[in-house]
């Protein structure tokens, strides 16, 4: 079980010259402390005119900055959305090659589509054609990345052969992810041996089930690239402080904030009838009752806030049902002080990470890597 | 910095806008095999604001629904019912205001008002299915106050439909309190279809929306579909006046 760190960077109003700017500094001092802590991975998404809920629709400028502060984090570039409209697919491979060069070889690539009407709309994107465009362009990326020539002459884009530079550091390509929103889309991830991104909350029953079924399609998948990343991401949100109360009143309010931005969007289905999206995309999205059962203070057991103990027990849950790993949303709308989140990941960090070190970073910790 | 939240005047907008409801008690309804025409269009997002009330939050973008319903078959017999919708959220979910409606049938029109509090005028409401597109009409007062077409017509399945519960500002007859009444109804498709949108006329004035606020943006989408609906029993209220998060009010389980 390994931990990182997830980026909406949800942005409050008033919006003055400087608040973008205080929110994306607070964000870069986190991954540095996250990194310098031993986690994992860091993600940003990729959002347009969701406002306050996400101002990341630059995200591989701010994962760029993101590698150039730090040293051992991965950088999860995720998700992408791949629709044309909104990313060339050519400038999708050439942008995660540079990036993978300049982290090192640190990078992690997360596919999608968007799922709210708020930006396809705004780019004037056909909901029924997301999926093919996205499957089409998750086939192609690898040989992007690794072919030295490539050309394409598909449904969604096409191209004559070029040689797509630069090739990514990592060899033979950096893992591929693929965000798992609606219903079945971790059978879409398991198919094509990619990794599933889970951004939603079921209960720890539903999700065992979606990880079994994902670990036994992989077995017998046709992988789109050139190597099989069998891998199971989940999404929670982290505050954890020593004393219970103050854990649970500052979580709280995290979760509550948060689920009331992605309420304020505009679900692709809800306005747009389409087979293409069965779920309400980021409507239920981490809501607090698809988490579980509240415990005494309300919070459900899926959740990483509270005391320690409690969010030591969340995370041990979600390990029990086979997740690798959890990334963790810190903050929205800056509603938890930076003072605060710096000390949760501390917390965190010392008292829940050791729980769940393996080998590798027990040595990292200890100064090895 | 407090989130957005519609600036709709609901006391001044009830003058014209809002009906006598009989308390919260009504029997549900069913309607058998309606015909349901439903046109999703974005609107101008400040100006939207103030076509919401306080209570609720704008969606994002700013979007209005424009519904025709004929039901066959009804308590009160045959009738037929257009609705010009603002979509927005009461907390975290999702519904519609009401902005004005419309009913050929006198007796739908006072049931509906005192039963589930809708805001219902006298009006001619059509809606005709042509092999090439569904049209949706509504005339009131000798002007027409909509027309809209469905286009390009394809067969979807209902299940990829989804319409909002609705909010509708009423006066509650006994103690003349203004409420905004939740009617959330379900749908059991028989068929359904989607098309492209197109708007031919609106009358934003006729709908009560005396300001000029109403201004179309972005099309979106129509759907036409074969339903029965439930109409349920009133299960929440909300204060007018204050956000949904404080101002609800469970009525019945």
């Amino acid at each position: 079980m390994k931990f990182g760190i997830f980026y909406e960077i949800s942005v409050p109003r008033p919006w003055e010259r400087d608040t973008e700017k205080r929110v994306y500094d607070n964000c870069l001092e986190q991954v540095m402390l996250a990194d310098e802590l031993g986690f994992d991975q860091v993600w940003a998404v990729e959002h347009h005119f969701l406002e306050e809920y996400s101002h990341c629709s630059a995200p591989e400028i701010f994962l760029t900055a993101c590698a150039m502060k730090t040293r051992n984090i991965r950088i999860g570039h995720g998700i992408v959305v791949c629709v044309p409209q909104f990313n060339h697919p050519i400038k999708i491979a050439e942008r995660t090659a540079t990036m993978d060069i300049v982290s090192g070889g640190r990078l992690e690539v997360g596919t999608g589509r968007s799922a709210t009407w708020t930006e396809l709309g705004g780019f004037n994107v056909n909901p029924d054609e997301t999926k093919k465009t996205w499957d089409e362009i998750v086939h192609c990326l690898p040989k992007m990345w690794t072919q030295e020539r490539f050309g394409y002459e598909g449904r969604s884009w096409s191209m004559p052969v070029r040689t797509i530079l630069p090739k990514p550091y990592q060899k033979p390509h950096p893992p591929l992810w693929v965000a798992v929103t609606s219903p079945g889309t971790e059978i879409d991830a398991a198919e094509r041996g990619m990794g599933s991104l889970g951004l939603t909350f079921g209960s720890f029953k539903e999700q065992g089930e979606k990880v079994r079924n994902y670990r036994r399609i992989i077995r017998n998948c046709e992988p789109v690239g050139e190597f099989v990343n069998e891998k199971v991401s989940t999404v929670n949100f982290l505050y954890c402080h020593e004393e219970t109360e103050k854990g649970v009143k500052h979580g709280r309010r995290l979760l509550g904030t948060f689920n009331f931005l992605a309420a304020q969007l505009l679900a692709a289905r809800e306005a747009y009838p389409t087979k293409s999206y069965p779920s309400l995309g980021l409507l239920p999205t981490l809501r607090q009752e698809a988490a579980g059962p509240g415990d005494d203070h309300g919070v459900p057991e899926g959740i990483a806030i509270g005391d320690p103990e409690r969010v030591l027990r969340a995370c041990k849950n979600w390990e029990s049902v086979g997740v690798d790993r959890v990334n963790f949303l810190l903050n929205a709308l800056e509603t938890i002080p930076q003072k605060d989140v710096l000390e949760s990941l501390h917390t965190f960090a010392k008292h829940v990470m050791p729980h769940f070190r393996d080998e590798n970073q027990a040595a990292a910790a200890a100064g090895g890597r | 910095m407090p989130p957005r939240l519609g600036k709709l005047d609901a006391e001044a907008f009830a003058k014209t806008g809002a009906r006598e409801i009989l308390g919260y008690k009504t029997e549900p309804w069913t309607l058998k095999k309606a015909q349901i025409v439903n046109l999703n269009h974005e609107i101008d997002d400040d100006l939207g604001d103030f076509l919401l009330p306080r209570t609720m939050h704008p969606a994002i973008p700013a979007y209005a629904t424009f519904t025709v319903i004929v039901c066959a078959e009804s308590p009160v017999g045959a009738f037929a019912l257009g609705e010009v919708k603002i979509a927005g959220r009461a907390g975290v979910r999702p519904r519609d205001f009401v902005l004005c409606s419309f009913c050929d049938n006198a007796d739908a029109r006072r049931e509906l008002a005192e039963r589930w509090g809708y805001p219902t005028a006298p009006g001619d409401v059509k809606l005709t299915v042509r092999h090439d597109r569904v049209i949706g009409s509504i005339t009131a007062g000798g002007r027409s106050v909509l027309e809209m077409e469905m286009l390009d017509r394809d067969m979807i399945s209902g299940n990829d439909i989804q319409y909002l519960a609705s909010m509708h500002l009423a006066r509650k007859n006994d103690d003349g309190q203004l409420v905004l009444v939740q009617v959330d109804p379900e749908f059991t498709f028989a068929r359904a279809e989607r098309g492209r949108p197109l708007i031919r006329t609106l009358d934003s004035v006729a709908c009560g929306d005396t300001g000029g606020h109403l201004k179309l943006r972005n099309p979106i989408s129509m759907s036409y579909a074969i339903a029965d609906i439930a109409l349920p029993k009133i299960r929440f209220i909300c204060d007018p006046e204050r956000p949904a998060f404080q101002g609800t009010t469970r009525v019945a389980a």
